[in-house]
């Protein structure tokens, strides 16, 4: 065989950009069903399309794109799907959907989002430690039981209710925490977080009043928004909290926060 | 105030914390299993991951916030419905969505004249592109190269690429010998292949 039997490169360019004509295509294409030399050029030159694809200006996604998917393949718990994407594209026009920042309608969103993890629609974890939890009792029991203990947390008088801030002014990356130390609940939302490299995590802490060491509370990485979430990470109950802190760890977790803290926020003080 | 503080980690909570990994650490091999198992859960981390770059790339071809979305939503429907169009080890899930991106896009911008379906997508392996910051210093690499090429010679490239017109419409538009394209073309794709692998 000689090169001039094969398909040159520029024809094969041309063919993997679709830019020949159909009468152009057939004797390629029947090249290629019959040539492993033609087919791995053409593999090789649709990387080359793939990195001149990826090369076009990055754009949010349109306001409930994903709400739009989710419902579109059935994940549809509807009210769950679109605190998400209010929590993932908070820009949108529309006052109605515009993420409010007060603490009463987050907690609500929280709750709403929580419920449909109840209903197992969109928190992988829940569902990942449904897999583990061999058959004590149903699925199904467990799942509901949790989305209501997770909502007695959101609602609960007693829960405390901490913002979590970067100390520089600018970019402004939150998280914000309800824990309720007498359940060992813990539910935390962030936002506006920077992305974060390859072999990296974020790990959520709590930082106990007693002085004892920081205890891991969950591991989290934001979506292309920069937005995450932690819901009731199995964590010991009845831990009075000074502090909850973020760090960025190994992807395996840490059982230490390493330094820098990256986002921290105190604990108020009783009565506030 | 409870008194086991010493130990505050419960085996329970270890075991949970392990699972957590587990997720975060789920590539997309192991997502793309959860989409053939019909785990919405794993396809909307899918979703979650490439819907901006996919979005991006048709907004590029098609200009138009509305028309760009319908070609998003519709690909990333059609991995839910088969996922089996991806074949996991042939590249990856990235570079692969990117040109059916692009190729969708043009598509719908010659409207009415098909193309490969998205099955025919081959690519080569390569490195990591589902991590987003490899992913952006690629990009990066990428966009200077394409910057430091001959006006011409990117405009030809462009014009092919992201207008989606033939090479003859080039020839054309541009008053360049078909043949000068091709090469352009050709020789322009694989100075970005050289600029990456550098
Ligand atoms: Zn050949």
């Amino acid at each position: 065989m000689t090169d001039s039997i094969h398909i040159s490169l520029e024809d094969l360019t041309l063919y993997a950009m679709q830019a020949l004509s159909s009468a152009e295509r057939v004797p390629i294409r029947l090249h290629l069903a019959e040539c492993e030399i033609c087919r791995a050029e053409l593999a090789a030159v649709s990387g080359d399309l793939a990195l001149m694809a990826m090369s076009a200006e990055q754009h949010a996604l349109p306001e409930g794109a994903r709400d739009r998917f989710l419902t579109r393949i059935g994940a549809a718990a509807t009210p769950a799907n679109k605190i998400v994407e209010i929590d993932a594209y908070p820009a949108g026009p529309k006052p109605q959907t515009r993420r409010v920042q007060s603490w009463i309608p987050w907690t609500a969103a929280a709750a709403l989002l929580v419920i449909a993890a109840g209903l197992g629609s969109l928190l992988y974890r829940t569902r990942l430690d449904l897999q583990h939890e061999t058959a004590l009792t149903s699925a199904q029991t467990d799942e509901s039981r949790r989305a209501r203990e997770v909502l007695e947390v959101l609602t609960s008088r007693d829960a405390q209710r901490v913002v979590l801030t970067a100390g520089t002014p600018h970019p402004v990356p939150t998280a914000r925490a309800i824990y309720l130390a007498s359940r060992g609940a813990l539910v935390l939302q962030a936002n506006n977080l920077a992305p974060i490299e390859a072999g990296k995590t974020y790990e959520l802490w709590i930082i106990p009043a007693n002085g004892s060491a920081p205890i891991p509370a969950g591991l989290f990485r934001p979506d292309a928004a920069g937005s995450a979430s932690v819901v009731m990470p199995q964590i010991p109950v009845g831990v009075q909290a000074k502090a909850f802190g973020v760090t960025i760890e190994n992807a395996a977790g840490s059982s230490a926060p390493t330094l820098p803290i990256v986002l921290v926020g105190a604990v108020p003080s009783a009565g506030e | 105030m409870s008194g086991d503080n010493s130990n505050p980690i419960s085996p329970t909570g270890r075991s949970s914390f392990n699972q957590e990994r587990t997720r975060v650490a789920a590539g997309d091999d192991a997502l793309m299993d959860g989409v053939r198992s019909k785990d919405q859960a794993a396809m909307a981390e899918i979703f979650d991951r490439y819907a901006g770059l996919v979005y991006s790339i048709s907004l590029r071809v098609l200009n138009d916030q509305g028309y760009a979305e319908d070609v998003m939503q519709q690909i990333f429907f059609e991995v839910w419905e088969r996922p089996q169009s991806f074949v996991p080890g042939r590249g990856s899930l990235a570079g692969w969505l990117s040109v059916v991106a692009r190729n969708r896009a043009i598509d719908h911008l010659r409207r009415g004249k098909p193309s490969d379906s998205i099955d025919e997508v081959v690519l080569p392996a390569q490195s990591n592109l589902s991590v987003e910051a490899e992913r952006r210093l690629m990009m990066e690499k990428v966009r200077t190269r394409l910057e430091l090429l001959p006006k011409d010679q990117q405009e030809s490239l462009e014009l092919a690429f992201f207008e989606g017109l033939s090479h003859s419409e080039i020839a054309a538009q541009t008053g360049i010998p078909l043949g000068t394209i091709k090469t352009r073309i050709r020789s322009a794709l694989h100075l970005l292949r050289e600029a990456v692998q550098a």
